[in-house]
């Protein structure tokens, strides 16, 4: 059964925009792109870096590091230097929080 | 070009590093089904080089976290890698590329990665072997490991980036170390005085003696390690002695095929040589560059990935072209220090937040007003959003720089062109 945690305000962020949450101790990037959330596992598959850090263009984060691009919606590798997904998780929107679901 | 198809074609990647791996991969990405060799000169797969003087070297990185086309990889992708092996000889009429070992193959493409070769000194011949170091492959990063651990005393003749990386880890290692630069500042070659400065202070206060503007008479073997004599007198003793004094284009083999060259391998802006059956990409390569409105030899690792993917591009029939502001990094005692542009060629610096104590961005400015380049410290989203402007043409108002309150992308800009 999905375990749903509670993440953030609904309010908190604007599109485009990226924080960086803990969740039940894991590291979680969230996103809003066109009204709707996304959330990554805050850890770049490539090196050692937050994507929370990263910079926000066109439906992709950019590794605040080494410049790689990862689709916010599924996490897919879309440039050099990463070639491994990043892990995506559930987002939903209940009332006026975020709500993120780390099993799957 | 070629009017076989390109599934019965042959193309050949000289070089084993960090480009010839990303032209590799990109043929395949990009559909090239013909035979694919990459003939690397070091025993190891492909890797990439920055942590060499930091993770790697201090004991804690590992082969696997750094290679780049593993033998699983390269197998599933129907690379043939031949390691360990040097070309000697490019027939370029004939098309044939020809080993050391007598193996030769011939190509319809060609690709030179051949990288760089660290720079030693003249005159140690008399200095026990084991006590000299460079820095640029993962088998001398596992040398001088095993130097620092049994090392009280390092010393790193050159203040570049190599030498302050390789300065920083051996400090963690908890060697004594001690810098000697020739030139006045540390990374004049390529950094303004107000970074050297905040470099310098960096080291200092982790405990590294900075000798700056300190030429090198001579360097003899001790009974346990080296002395260094000084060209203004004085001596210095350490046990062992890091050369981090640049490194040489590796460009014998195109000397010898007779391509253009000028310190590097002359290529174009998708990496083609003089020869079009032939590209080269990485430090060997010298590109016509947009933003600097000059051609340009970069020993980045951002220029050995991103051109090597152009120029794979290229030879499959892509259009696009190599146009990347220049940026590199680089990790000391846990501060990510990031260069956009080339800052060096700044005279007038802004800061942004405070670099100078652990968090900031100098934005570097001619003589006319256009920003040449910027130095992050700890600061990549500012550093990323500028890099976002420059490549629109744009840039801050200096003035406006300083607000540190006010993200960047809200900044007033203005066209990025001189003000006289």
């Amino acid at each position: 059964m999905t375990e749903w945690h509670d993440a953030a305000a609904a309010d908190a962020l604007s599109d485009d925009e990226v924080m960086g949450l803990s969740i039940a101790g894991v590291p979680v990037a969230l996103f809003r792109q066109e009204g709707a959330f996304f959330a990554l596992h805050d850890l770049c598959s490539h090196g050692a870096a937050r994507l929370s850090d990263g910079f926000v263009e066109n439906g992709c984060v950019e590794c605040p590091l080494h410049q790689g691009l990862v689709d916010i919606r599924s996490g897919a590798p879309c440039s050099a230097p990463i070639t491994e997904p990043v892990r995506s998780y559930p987002v939903r929107v209940v009332g006026d929080r975020i709500e993120i679901a780390l099993n799957r | 070009m070629t009017a076989m198809p390109e599934s019965e074609a042959t193309y050949v990647v000289v070089g084993g590093g960090q480009a010839a791996a990303w032209i590799a991969r990109t043929l395949r990405a990009e559909g090239f089904a013909g035979r694919l060799v990459l003939i690397g000169e070091e025993p190891h797969w492909p890797y990439e080089r920055p942590a060499l003087s930091k993770e790697f070297l201090r004991g804690t990185g590992s082969v696997e976290a750094i290679t780049l086309l593993g033998a699983a990889q390269a197998g599933e992708a129907g690379i043939e890698c031949w390691l360990g092996q040097r070309v000697t000889a490019v027939d370029r009429v004939a098309r044939v590329v020809t080993t050391a070992g007598g193996r030769s193959v011939a190509y319809d493409t060609l690709f030179l990665a051949t990288g760089g070769r660290a720079r030693r000194l003249p005159g140690l011949d008399t200095v026990p072997a084991e006590r000299v170091h460079t820095l640029r492959t993962l088998t001398e990063s596992e040398r001088l490991r095993g130097a620092l651990g049994g090392a009280k005393h390092l010393l790193v003749l050159g203040g570049g980036w190599i030498g302050l990386e390789v300065a920083a880890t051996a400090r963690a290692l908890g060697v004594a170390v001690t810098v000697v630069e020739a030139a006045p500042r540390l990374c004049a070659r390529t950094m303004p005085p107000v970074v050297s400065g905040w470099l310098h202070a960096l080291h200092e206060a982790n405990g590294v003696r900075v000798l700056t503007g300190t030429g090198v008479a001579g360097v003899t073997g001790t009974a346990d390690g080296i002395a260094v004599t000084l060209a203004g007198g004085g001596r210095l003793e350490a046990d062992h002695l890091l050369l981090g004094i640049g490194i040489e284009p590796e460009v014998g083999l195109a000397a010898a095929m007779g391509l253009a060259l000028d310190d590097g391998i002359l290529v174009d802006a998708q990496g083609r040589t003089s020869d079009p059956r032939i590209f080269a990409a990485g430090d060997v390569a010298r590109h016509p560059n947009a933003f600097a409105g000059a051609s340009l030899r970069l020993e980045s690792w951002a220029n050995a990935q991103n051109q090597a993917i152009i120029a794979a591009k290229a030879a499959t029939g892509g259009t696009a072209v190599y146009a990347d502001i220049p940026w590199f990094w680089s990790d000391q005692y846990g501060v990510t220090v990031q260069m956009l542009g080339l800052p060096g060629l700044g005279t007038r610096a802004v800061a942004r937040g405070t670099p100078e104590a652990g968090s900031g961005c100098w934005l570097m400015l001619d003589d006319t007003g256009i920003v040449a380049g910027a130095v992050a410290v700890n600061a990549a989203r500012d550093l990323r959003v500028l890099r976002k402007l420059l490549e629109d043409g744009r840039a801050p108002l200096p003035d406006a720089w300083t607000d540190s309150a006010t993200p960047v992308q809200r900044l007033p800009s203005r066209p990025n062109v001189g003000m006289d």
